[in-house]
């Protein structure tokens, strides 16, 4: 007896049965859910997007209305610094790598049906949703949207008065709360559902490597989230309470509240990360028919850059007036945390070595992630050193860090992602022409929009002003804004051969086979698009590990992990 | 589900919370350097914690996996209160 | 309910209890967020031993000595399931329920007393800390009693299975509050 439940199951009468709530919005699918993670997460990358926009323009023509939104004071410019980076980190970024990739492909890979809690799964997205709402109707209060910057510093974050905004940033705080919990619950679920359910034969070492990144990455937001919580319910009652956490006159402390985010905010940014590495790391192995080089030092490395993330917080404390002291322990756990993320570099790079490179496009985004990801995190040496730091902390330099590494995790790493599992997903091909359009305008003009920012933090532009003109030392750099505006709108507009592809294929592309791109792993066994349950009566075997590629005396270039091989030499 | 075997006393380890609890109440009222007092206080806060958890959250016959689930998050949690330090207990 | 795989990857682990763990070691992360900040607070002000002079130890006790008990009948009420007794663990569980609701009982009288006299969260750093942990305690207590209770209206409480994971909730939310009484009432 293989298992018991249902066996093979018409999926049209299936879904007839089941009727458009079922399979559409209440749905405890893994797939469905995903889809619906994903779609949330694309809605917010289009507010986020037009967020920068007005930002941008407002940062090039300083004097002049933003088209579509009209004049762009300090006030209005900081709630779109803050609501462009609470959207982009945790609506955005989050769903799309973690919730959507993550609830798709976890049970897929490890041959299961779905996760260990389905309809905790369903109301986890449905949290999220809420969350969702909760900060949509944050921007239509009175006195409008949070303004206290993606990090909510208090004091400006803890009393009314300094802001001017109220509810706005109670139900910022409310939004953050909703979501920490819809992830916690899909992390419960991804860990679980990793641990307990994998099919025979699929130990933890043959895991793709898109499971232990996956894996690494719930864990870090499972172990961190905690402080922060703890630190926003201090924030909360300090607003809404009159109680006196971070208020010094109340013998409180702001600096409390950069602790405790901060805590949170660096393995934040790896549990960002992560997912995309995963990401490309399960791509390259199919474009270059090679095995992934050094599967078990990646894996050692993860896992010891996510040991290492939560000591390194204070790095983006340097200039907080915090005890110096502290600068040097956190530089040197800043350093040493660069060194197994530079493993997995190397290791990609020598996965192409000697490889049959297919140029398909996720292959291509994956190189630009490879590419845009080693400027970031090089820049990120000189962030985390703490008397460069003490010069470049809060100018664009940083901003322009942290795009080339989130950028390239979300969108470059995302887009290998989409572009690569879109068949399975959807059970259409993507245009490939359209493909690699689209991601050669975005590496262009990502590049035109991002990397002059270095230069002009170097030359002391600082983060969060809304104009420029008004320090005569940044005047004769002005330029500089208006070559990255420029270049954001042009980014902007190389999306849409991404948004026509979409479409088009999903009314009209062609039909995928089970396995378009011979890949090994075991989503690739189940139909384009997989039935409920994924497979029909039996679950797979596995047998080997996942990066079987170009093997010696095989006649094909690949071999899937399900495959049993007739009894002879390996 | 695997079988457990023999399972604790509860009602043993209960007497025993008891008798912690009061212990560290009269900890409390010891006279002279608080010091002494607040060791002995959460040396009992801790023996307590281990009893529910060893014995009624049945840590004691659980895999590896559990107990690493368990410690791990008190060792994060360690770091940040010494990190805490300096800036809050040092110059304050 | 869960879809678990004809044998559990990993023998002797339930899919349930997995994920009840991983929840705790959030949770754990939580309350240990609040409770780091409180004690570098407490150590760096002089040890608040004039305001924690307020706080009314006899009835903390009374009511560590209710979470302790309510532990062990949680915990009896998964020991008669699982020894296959009809009656006990809806005995037990409704025991634990009421214990916990008394609890919260005797925690809003002293919220009460303490507010009349004047100590409200903003009075001072000792009591913004004061009322932000017990009350996130509480709100946990309540919490568990409510699970408790629709567990209990469910019936089908001769698996034990359930009533192992609910404990573990219960237990771990008992485990903070003996930290919690000499944190805030002891030391």
């Amino acid at each position: 007896m293989r298992e018991s439940g249902a066996g093979t199951l018409d999926t049209h009468e299936h879904h007839a049965e089941r009727g458009f709530w079922r399979t559409y919005v209440f749905s405890t699918d893994h797939k469905m859910i995903g889809k619906q993670y994903l779609s949330l997460g694309l809605f917010w990358a289009v507010v986020g997007g037009l967020l920068a926009h007005v930002m941008r323009w407002q940062l090039a023509w300083p004097d002049t209305a933003v088209p579509g939104w009209g004049e762009v004071g300090p006030e209005t410019y900081n709630v779109l610094v803050t609501m462009h980076g609470t959207i982009m980190v945790f609506f955005v970024a989050m769903p799309i790598l973690l919730g959507a990739f993550g609830n798709f492909l976890i049970p897929l890979m490890i041959g299961a049906r779905d996760m260990a809690f389905p309809r905790l799964n369903m109301l986890s997205v449905w949290v999220f949703a809420l969350a969702s709402l909760v900060l949509l109707v944050s921007f239509f209060v009175p006195g409008g949207a949070a303004s206290a910057g993606w990090t909510g510093y208090p004091p400006l974050s803890a009393k009314v008065e300094y802001t001017g905004v109220n509810w706005g940033l109670n139900l910022w705080i409310l939004a953050h709360a909703l979501e920490f919990a819809a992830f916690l619950m899909g992390g419960v679920n991804y860990l679980t559902t990793a641990i307990a359910l994998r099919v025979p034969g699929m130990t933890f070492f043959r895991l793709p490597l898109v499971i232990w990144q996956q894996l690494t990455a719930t864990t870090l937001f499972l172990l961190s989230v905690g402080p922060l919580i703890a630190g926003a319910v201090m924030l909360l009652l300090d607003r809404i309470i009159g109680t006196h956490f971070y208020a010094a006159e109340g013998g409180g402390d702001p600096l409390l509240w950069q602790h405790l985010f901060w805590f949170f905010g660096h393995p934040e940014v790896y549990v960002i990360l992560l997912p995309a590495v995963g990401l490309v790391l399960d791509v390259l192995p199919v474009f270059a028919r090679k095995p992934i080089f050094g599967y078990r030092w990646i894996i050692y490395s993860t896992i010891a850059a996510g040991g290492l993330s939560f000591i390194v917080w204070a790095h983006h404390m340097f200039v907080s007036g915090m005890d110096p002291r502290l600068a040097m322990p956190f530089s040197i756990t800043t350093i040493l945390i660069s060194v197994p993320f530079a493993y997995i570099m190397f290791a990609m790079i020598a996965t192409l070595y000697k490889g049959s490179i297919r140029f398909d496009t996720p292959m291509l985004w994956a190189l630009g992630f490879i590419a845009m990801f080693i400027v970031g995190g090089l820049t990120g040496i000189f962030n985390g050193s703490a008397p460069a730091d003490i010069y470049i902390s809060d100018t664009y330099f940083v901003v322009a860090h942290f795009h080339y590494t989130l950028f390239s995790s979300v969108v470059f790493g995302g887009f290998a992602g989409f572009y690569f599992w879109f068949p399975k997903m959807f059970g259409r091909l993507l245009s490939e022409p359209l493909g690699k359009i689209h991601f050669w305008l975005t590496l262009v003009f990502f590049n035109v929009t991002f990397f002059p920012l270095h230069n002009i933090g170097l030359a002391g532009m600082m983060r969060r002003i809304a104009n420029p003109l008004e320090y005569e030392y940044l005047v004769p750099h002005q330029w500089i804004n208006v070559v990255a505006t420029v270049g954001a709108i042009l980014l902007l507009a190389s999306q849409i051969p991404f948004v026509v592809n979409v479409v088009w294929s999903l009314l009209a592309g062609k039909t995928a086979p089970k396995n378009p791109w011979e890949a090994n792993t075991l989503e690739w066994t189940a139909p384009s698009p997989p039935p409920p349950l994924n497979w029909g009566a039996t679950l797979p075997v596995v047998y080997r590990g996942a990066y079987e590629y170009s093997l010696p005396d095989m006649a094909e270039d690949w071999l899937p992990q399900d495959r049993a091989l007739a009894a002879r030499s390996r | 589900m695997a079988s457990h075997g023999v399972r604790p006393n509860y009602v043993a380890i209960w007497g025993w919370l008891v008798a912690l609890m009061i212990a560290g109440l009269a900890a409390s009222f010891l006279p002279g350097a608080r010091g002494l007092a607040v060791v002995l206080i959460f040396a009992t806060a801790v023996a307590k914690a281990l009893l529910v958890a060893l014995n009624y959250m049945h840590l004691k016959f659980e895999p590896r996996l559990i107990y690493a689930i368990a410690i791990v998050p008190v060792l994060f949690l360690l770091v940040l209160t010494v990190a805490l330090f300096p800036d809050f207990v040092f110059s304050r | 309910m869960a879809i678990s795989a004809e044998a559990p990857a990993i023998p002797g682990i339930l899919p349930g209890k997995v994920g009840v763990w991983w929840f705790l070691a959030s949770e754990i992360m939580l309350f240990g967020g609040l409770i780091a900040s409180f004690i570098v607070f407490r150590l760096g002000s002089g040890g608040w031993h004039g305001e924690a002079a307020h706080l009314s130890v006899p009835i903390a006790a009374v009511n560590t000595l209710v979470l302790l008990t309510s532990s062990l009948t949680m915990v009896q009420a998964f020991a008669t399931a699982e020894r296959g007794d009809q009656r006990g663990p809806r005995t037990y569980l409704a025991l634990t329920i009421l214990l916990g609701l008394a609890f919260l009982g005797i925690k809003a009288y002293e919220y009460t007393s303490e507010i009349l006299a004047g100590f409200t969260p903003g009075t001072g750093i000792f009591w913004s800390f004061y009322y932000a942990m017990t009350g996130l305690h509480a709100l946990h207590v309540l919490a568990g009693a409510v699970v408790n209770s629709i567990l209990l209206g469910a019936g089908r409480l001769r698996n034990p299975h359930r009533l192992e994971l609910a404990g573990l909730y219960w237990h771990f939310v008992d485990v903070v509050w003996i930290f919690l009484f000499p944190l805030l009432y002891l030391a």
